[in-house]
């Protein structure tokens, strides 16, 4: 059996399609993008090197530090609320009997949606003239224009989206809890009781210290989610009004793509590489521990 | 003690009243596009929250020819379907390797496929471009198809090796007995004992590919060639006026995901967090 196993023949077989995708789509292209950030690229044109021009021209790019002010905030608040709000509807769910799937699913089913299609709809909603304002109106109220407002140090419509981005996607977050919480023995919750415990009580000193393993885990889908997110900002605002909803995604696709300013676009994408793996190491060394026995 | 059961009575009730006003706020926005797009575009303005009059439905039957999402629809199944096959096939074949076969770099080379996890796609996008207009493959479905396989890989690879490691070890060694060949024993034996595995990567592929805006909508530009978020996102835009074509637009392209999810909701969900949670 260790002959069949060691079969070179096999292995090549078998581990060569993946590979070479992985390094045609995948690794070259990141090597060459780094290239690219150090050089002089639209396009037409052979890329030509400038060195350090492309990042020296990030700090002095007012949108750049929109779009990296927004980011910031937008992975700080997703991985904030995230954590809290995906706990909460956890530890309610795991706690009812009744309905509890069907809440679940409810809560779930925009996570499997495009965001395309939900970043439009919301879009509509929070428009100068339908959805919210036409209710307001009923009430004699006039409303706000929404997201075009650029008042504040983080400004409305970054708000707005940043709630939107949570009512998507916090199911997710729940579910990663409530798969946790349903592994932990019933029998420490009764040892609990017994000893005078509550449900609130138990929740604390039990489920919490118990799951924080999976708060790593979730906090780091979070955070590359939120350092990626893309979908929902271009079809609500296209990072408008004037560049002030700009997020590193799109803010890259803007310039890359509208503007065909390869070279530069790239060193927002190397930018964009470093805090991901910058955020990831940070969350792994400060949230996840051993894992304990349950 | 009657004091405790009335405590518990009024604490249960509160949640339900929460979780039901958070339930609202979830299903209102859909309910709210789906009623509006049965409407016309005066009526929208005039009484947006009632009940629509009648079902008007030359909204989405121009939304599905002039805004192309028939053709985008089945692009966009097309390009989700081949990938999720490759991605199944290729990616377990690799998993296979990494965890049953033995050779000295098994180790490094997952880890190799692991770090195309922490790559965001936007960070290949350019050299990809630039590259695929040389060779012919922007404004092409297979164009997109392989960067989106290679995105799929690492997740179904990781989940994968799982599966096959903790296969029983009786299980290949009889098969050796019988004189089974290696690919007999991955394809008749392995494979099919991780059916689970190939379930919840599959789903993991096929709602993360057919959500997919970004990348779509850099790579083609052909109207014929468009998928259906990219589609969608055009027809919906600042320069169309008609609100209730765009609603339509958007219940069109949504029913689909919905009408499976009702369907399947308990395994999708738990598939999926399945696969987040290994993943």
């Amino acid at each position: 059996m260790d002959k069949l196993l060691r079969d070179k023949k096999a292995i090549i077989l078998f581990t060569a399609p993946a590979l070479l995708l992985f390094t045609v789509v995948l690794f070259i292209p990141i090597c060459q993008s780094i290239y690219y950030s150090f050089c002089e690229y639209k396009g037409l044109t052979a890329p030509k090197f400038i060195g350090l021009t492309n990042y020296k021209n990030l700090l002095k790019d007012k949108s750049m530090v929109f779009a990296l002010k927004n980011s910031i905030f937008f992975l700080l608040f997703s991985c904030v609320t995230q954590l809290f709000m995906g706990l909460f509807l956890a530890a309610l769910l795991t706690n009812i009997e009744k309905g509890r799937n069907l809440f679940k699913n409810i809560i779930y089913l925009p996570c499997v949606l495009s965001s395309t299609a939900l970043g439009l709809l919301w879009m509509f909603i929070f428009s100068p003239k339908l959805g919210i304002n036409q209710a307001l109106e009923k009430f004699g109220v006039e409303g706000p224009l929404w997201l075009m407002d650029t008042s504040g140090f983080i400004i409305l419509p970054m708000w707005i989206i940043a709630f939107v981005a949570l009512w998507q996607y916090v199911g997710q977050s729940m579910m990663l809890y409530m798969a946790q919480i349903s592994g932990i023995s019933k029998s420490l919750y009764e040892a609990s009781y017994i000893d005078g415990c509550n449900k609130v009580k138990s929740f604390f000193h039990i489920t919490l210290p118990l799951i924080r393993p999976m708060v790593a885990t979730a906090m780091s889908l979070n955070a590359i989610g939120s350092l990626k997110f893309f979908d929902l900002i271009f079809n609500m605002t296209e990072g408008g009004p004037n560049h002030r909803t700009e997020v590193l995604a799109t803010h890259l696709y803007t310039q890359g793509f509208k503007y065909n300013k390869y070279g530069y676009a790239s060193a927002i994408g190397v930018v964009l590489i470093v805090l991901c793996l910058l955020v990831t190491g940070i969350i792994n060394k400060f949230v996840k521990t051993e894992n304990y026995e349950m | 003690m009657k004091d405790n059961k009335v405590k518990s009575t009024v604490i249960k009730t509160v949640i339900y009243l929460f979780l039901t006003l958070v339930a609202v706020i979830y299903l209102a926005p859909l309910l709210w596009v789906l009623m509006v797009s049965f409407k016309t575009n005066a009526e929208i303005f005039t009484s947006p929250f009632s009940l629509p009059e009648s079902f008007y439905l030359d909204n989405f039957i121009f939304a599905w020819t002039a805004g192309k999402l028939g053709i985008a629809t089945l692009n966009s199944f097309i390009v989700c379907v081949v990938t999720l096959l490759l991605s199944m096939l290729i990616g377990s074949m690799a998993a296979f390797s990494i965890g049953r076969l033995r050779w000295k770099l098994s180790k490094p080379c997952m880890t190799f496929f692991l770090l195309g996890m922490m790559i965001p796609v936007h960070c290949v996008m350019i050299p990809l471009f630039t590259r695929f207009a040389k060779i012919g493959l922007s404004n092409s479905l297979i164009g997109l198809i392989i960067p989106y396989l290679t995105f799929s890989l690492p997740v179904t690879i990781f989940i994968m090796t799982g599966f096959f490691e903790s296969m029983p070890n009786e299980l290949i060694e009889s098969a050796c007995i019988d004189g089974a060949t290696i690919y007999q024993i991955f394809f008749k034996i392995a494979l099919p004992l991780s059916k689970t595995g190939l379930f919840v990567t599959g789903l993991m592929t096929f709602v993360a590919n057919w959500n997919e805006l970004l990348l779509a909508m850099v790579f083609i530009s052909d109207d014929m060639k468009k998928t259906l978020p990219v589609s969608l996102s055009k027809f919906v835009g600042p320069y169309n006026t008609n609100y209730s074509q765009m609603f339509a637009a958007i219940i069109i392209a949504i029913i689909p995901t919905i009408i499976v999810y009702c369907i399947f909701s308990n395994q999708i969900v738990d598939g999926l967090t399945a696969g987040a949670v290994k993943g």
